[in-house]
């Protein structure tokens, strides 16, 4: 064989591997083609460097240059492929576990609050952040601090057993939460600032308007100085972080014997902004809450110095604030507890 | 208080629409619930505030408004012919107990004819609700719809010695009213009386024997003044609330009494004809001089936060019919009688303040140097409902009321808190557990096909002089439904515990578990406690069906206030830096022995970290007395990684001691 024909025969090999490799498409198929041109006992090429030592020692040289270069090709090509394949391997083996992302998740159960102690932990933020303080008192309660500190009169309406709950002649189921205002002033001098959040009880049959129990929140603050004004703006700051920035506060006269002047307080319908629907019932306002400049005779009653302090107090229905927010029409749900409601908070 | 439009306007110009004065009306004060046109009139329901009586009549209403556009009022005009014989002459009025009734004001007519009313008083009566009777009893309604004073007039004929005594009721007197009851009457009410027996409640209702009929020929008009506080008692007592006590019992202008009396005369005589006596028989012991408040100009800025010219403030005193003469630093103000509820300065800002216009004050916020809190463990209570939130319980909010019967199956011992006027027999005491009303709410939802169900409620508790609170969670149903991902699973005994074990040791509760004094309404051999701090376990199942709740219902009661104030601040511990070897080992036990005991024989060394059991087996290649029990023990040192010999150790040593208890490894 001469180096000539030696040469021929390897570029032949060169053509046939270029064909075949383009067929090679998996792990099996690369392992044949590497072992048909290069192992080391039956390739191709092997076999082929194996005639080397028959050429004239001066035409070794060339040929197996070309023989050695042929080799590198080969090598390197394989190399690329061995990549190519394993890549494709990787991405189909990972497209096989793909999953039907449309199904629904799996979802673990987890708690949901009442809306009542949403609103109300809502509410005491907000005061809390403007410098109040939460205080809390009994709900069996006695009269003198449910009525009389109150300055109710002994002839009040409120005081019938119509409208109260009583447990004795003294002893009563508290119908508002401002018997811890008193207390409150009882315990500490002035300057007060507080916040009272609670359960309070009227005699009212249960139906979608009423609850025979229900939740308040109190407001007191007494101070020199402290005038119907602050009232106005306090109320006003809070409806607009409650209730949103747009929201207007107004304050109408009216009568509540522990306050003077007494004021009921609406607020600017959050549901037609004012421009009336059904919930204001036309008028663009809602009734949220009862206010006013605290009474002298309240002050007296806990030995206040009425030439001194002036103080303003004010309070709401937390299921109404509630109601509000979340366009609750039936105060009835509150105390059904069904899940279907109670899972929308 | 419904008030008509047209009536209104006989007492004071409205310069303008209905609609504008009910706007009005609600600024100053008089809330307007209802506004409706009536043929061609308009009527207003007013909201009259308890403090306010002079607004039970079109009079008094009719002075706001005046006030409010600034227009005089006026007075109802009538014409009193009187006959020449003195009243005095032939009937003769007394009041025995001037502290009850300040006044009384009788006119005698004689002669009358009853009959029907004219169209116009009928219409009018009618038209705000009032039926009408006859021509002089509806009269005395009308009166009182003007002027808020209430009225009655009596058959004379029928009034023993023609006299009138104001009087306590006599003890066992018993008395008909004009509804048909007849009425025990007791000392503490205060009565109108003849000579010989009791014929009206005072200031509530008049009897039926000296009512007017159509036989009556001869009226005695009363209009009086009676003290608010003993109408009320009198009302409560009899359980009889009328027009008239709604009036007296909110206080009553004393100044009015006479010209109600006079205003009433003429319209009966108008009416009913017949010849009214010379003079009213006024007995009047409660007379007093009119009440004057000082105010100080400085107040209007320092109490309401805004000025006001004292032009305006002058003139808001004289439309309200209020007297005001200036003084160095205000104004002096006499007070008419028909305000019964001005006594302070307060009062008088209240009334600038209002006519004014609330409006017109700035709204300003206080300054303050203190600071804000929430309530002493507010933050410990948040980390609980969050916990209790990730466990999967949703919170529900109950009504306090239960019945004795109920609670006393939860809480036999304890004596409940019990109100004297419950709403229903079976809301007659306040609940003295969570329980009940936990298990209604289970029962509302199972009803409406939720079953699968996680609850809590954080809540009070009542008990004879004392209240406190308690968390009770509750479950039923799957911990997880089936799904097209998992198997389903019930919620169980130990997904309570587990939930309950995790409370305990974010609170740094101490104590163990036992299953000492098991409740009557848990399960006998599925309950828990920790003390008397937590109670756990599985709802008897007699309960169950009594309650229909119809699947097993799981619940824990905790006493919050003792667990939120248990929690200690977490003080990081450093984590081990050399690792930890696990050896299992699988037990044969007896039957009757509990985990806690075996963990009791296994000995205790600084490196034995933590004990685990991960398998429980109850039959199999074994005798049937024991049961096999896996564990896993983890063997730690914090000074260096133990060897395969130092653990091999100390791990024999464990199941010797364990073989000497009488429990060997499964072979």
């Amino acid at each position: 064989m001469s180096s000539k024909t030696g040469i021929e025969q390897l570029r032949a090999i060169e053509e046939q591997f270029d064909r075949e490799c383009g067929a090679v498409s998996d792990p099996r198929s690369l392992e044949e083609i590497r072992n048909r041109y290069l192992s080391r006992k039956s390739g191709i090429l092997t076999t082929q460097l194996q005639n080397l030592k028959d050429l004239p020692s001066n035409e070794r040289a060339e040929f197996g240059k070309t023989a050695n270069q042929l080799k590198g090709k080969i090598e390197s090509a394989l190399a690329t492929l061995e990549t190519t394949i394993l890549e494709r391997e990787k991405t189909s083996s990972l497209q096989r576990e793909a999953v039907d992302i449309t199904l629904p998740g799996n979802r673990r159960r987890i708690g949901h609050r009442h809306p009542l102690t949403i609103v109300r932990k809502e509410i005491e933020d907000i005061f809390i952040s403007m410098g109040y303080t939460v205080e809390d008192g009994p709900e069996v309660e006695s009269t003198f601090y449910n009525f009389d500190a109150l300055n109710f009169p002994a002839s009040h309406p409120a005081r019938d057993p119509r409208d109260t709950f009583y447990i004795s002649d003294a002893v009563l189921l508290r119908t508002h939460t401002s018997p811890v205002q008193v207390r409150t002033m009882e315990k500490m001098k002035p300057p007060v600032r507080i916040i009272c959040p609670g359960r309070v009880f009227r005699r009212d049959a249960l139906d979608p308007t009423h609850l025979p129990m229900f939740h308040q929140f109190e407001a007191l603050v007494v101070d020199e100085g402290i005038t119907f004004a602050d009232l106005k703006g306090t109320l006003e700051r809070f409806h607009k972080q409650f209730f949103g920035e747009k929201t207007q506060t107004r304050l109408r006269p009216s009568f509540f014997p522990f306050v003077e002047p007494g004021a009921e307080v609406d607020v600017s319908c959050a549901f037609c902004g004012g421009s009336g629907c059904r919930v204001c019932k036309g008028c663009g306002w809602i009734e949220v809450m009862g206010a006013g400049m605290v009474h002298p005779n309240v002050f007296k009653a806990v030995n206040y110095d009425t030439g001194k302090y002036t103080g303003f107090a004010f309070g709401g229905g937390i299921e109404r604030y509630a109601m509000l927010k979340y366009n609750i029409n039936d105060l009835q749900l509150y105390i059904q507890n069904d899940m279907r409601f109670l899972e929308q908070f | 208080m419904k008030i008509s439009l047209s009536w209104l306007k006989e007492f004071v110009d409205v310069v303008e629409s209905p609609e504008q004065l009910r706007a009005r009306l609600t600024n100053v004060g008089l809330a307007v619930d209802a506004l409706d046109a009536v043929g061609d009139d308009f009527l207003y329901e007013l909201d009259i505030a308890t403090n306010r009586p002079d607004c039970l009549g079109h009079v008094g209403v009719a002075r706001e408004v005046a006030a409010i556009y600034g227009v005089s009022l006026r007075m109802p005009k009538f014409e009193l012919r009187e006959g020449s014989k003195p009243a005095a002459d032939v009937f003769s009025i007394s009041i025995d107990d001037p502290e009850q009734c300040g006044r009384y004001c009788g006119r005698y007519i004689e002669g009358v004819k009853i009959g029907p009313s004219p169209d116009w008083l009928k219409n009018r009566l009618e038209t705000l609700g009032v039926r009408s009777i006859n021509n002089v009893t509806d009269v005395t309604n009308y009166v009182m719809l003007e002027l808020s004073q209430p009225l009655h007039a009596f058959d004379a004929n029928t009034l023993a010695k023609r006299r009138i005594i104001v009087r306590c009721a006599r003890s066992g007197e018993k008395m008909t009213t004009l509804d048909g009851v007849e009425r025990n009457l007791n000392p503490s009410m205060l009565m109108i009386a003849d000579a010989d027996r009791s014929v009206a409640v005072a200031g509530v209702m008049g009897g039926a024997p000296t009512e007017i009929s159509h036989d009556t020929t001869n009226v005695l008009l009363e209009s009086a003044n009676f003290n608010p506080l003993s109408i009320r008692k009198t009302s409560r007592a009899l359980g009889l609330s009328t027009e008239a006590s709604y009036r007296f019992e909110r206080g009553a202008d004393i100044e009015m009494a006479r010209f109600a009396c006079d205003r009433a005369a003429a319209l009966i005589q108008q009416v009913a004809g017949g010849t009214v006596y010379r003079d009213v028989i006024d007995v009047f012991p409660g007379k007093r001089q009119p009440s004057v408040v000082q105010l100080r100009r400085s107040r209007i800025q320092s109490f309401l936060g805004g000025a006001v010219q004292d032009a305006i403030v002058e003139r808001i005193f004289q439309r309200l019919g209020f007297k005001s003469t200036a003084t160095a630093d205000g104004w002096s103000v006499e007070v008419p009688s028909h305000r019964v509820d001005i006594a302070l300065e307060e009062d008088l800002l209240d009334e600038i303040a209002r006519q004014y216009g609330f409006d017109k004050f700035p709204a300003t916020l206080p300054s303050y140097a203190g600071y804000g809190a929430g309530l002493s463990f507010e933050a410990e209570e948040r980390l609980l409902r969050n916990r209790i939130a990730g466990q999967g319980y949703s919170e529900v909010i109950t009504i306090a009321f239960s019945d004795e019967q109920t609670e006393r199956r939860f809480r036999a011992n304890v004596e409940p808190v019990k109100l004297l006027n419950p709403m229903a027999e079976d809301e007659s005491i306040l609940r003295t557990s969570l329980v009940p009303s936990m298990l209604r709410s289970l029962q509302w939802n199972l009803n409406r096909g939720m079953r699968d169900l996680q609850f809590y409620e954080l809540g009070k508790v009542y008990r004879n002089g004392s209240e406190g609170r308690w968390l009770i969670l509750a479950a039923a149903g799957m911990l997880r439904p089936k799904s097209v991902h998992e198997a389903e699973r019930s919620f169980n005994f130990y997904d309570l515990k587990g939930d309950v074990e995790d409370v305990l040791q974010v609170f740094d509760v101490d104590g163990g578990f036992t299953g000492d004094k098991p409740l009557a309404y848990y399960h006998p051999g599925r309950f828990a406690r920790v003390g008397e701090t937590v109670l756990f376990g599985e709802l008897h199942p007699e309960y169950t069906e009594q309650f229909k709740l119809r699947q097993r219902v799981y619940i824990a009661e905790l006493n919050v206030d003792s667990i939120l104030r248990s929690r200690r601040q977490p003080q990081v511990e450093v984590m081990p830096r050399f690792p930890s070897i696990r050896r299992d080992l699988s037990l044969l036990v007896d039957s009757g022995v509990t985990y806690s005991q075996v963990l009791a024989a296994i000995p205790r060394s600084k490196e034995l970290v933590k004990i685990e059991p991960f398998d429980r087996v109850e039959s199999g290649p074994f005798p049937e007395s024991k049961y096999s029990l896996a564990i896993s023990l983890w063997y730690q040192s914090n000074e260096r990684t133990l060897t395969d010999a130092e653990v091999e150790e100390l791990h024999s040593g464990v199941l010797t001691a364990l073989a000497a208890k009488g429990m060997d490894q499964r072979k």
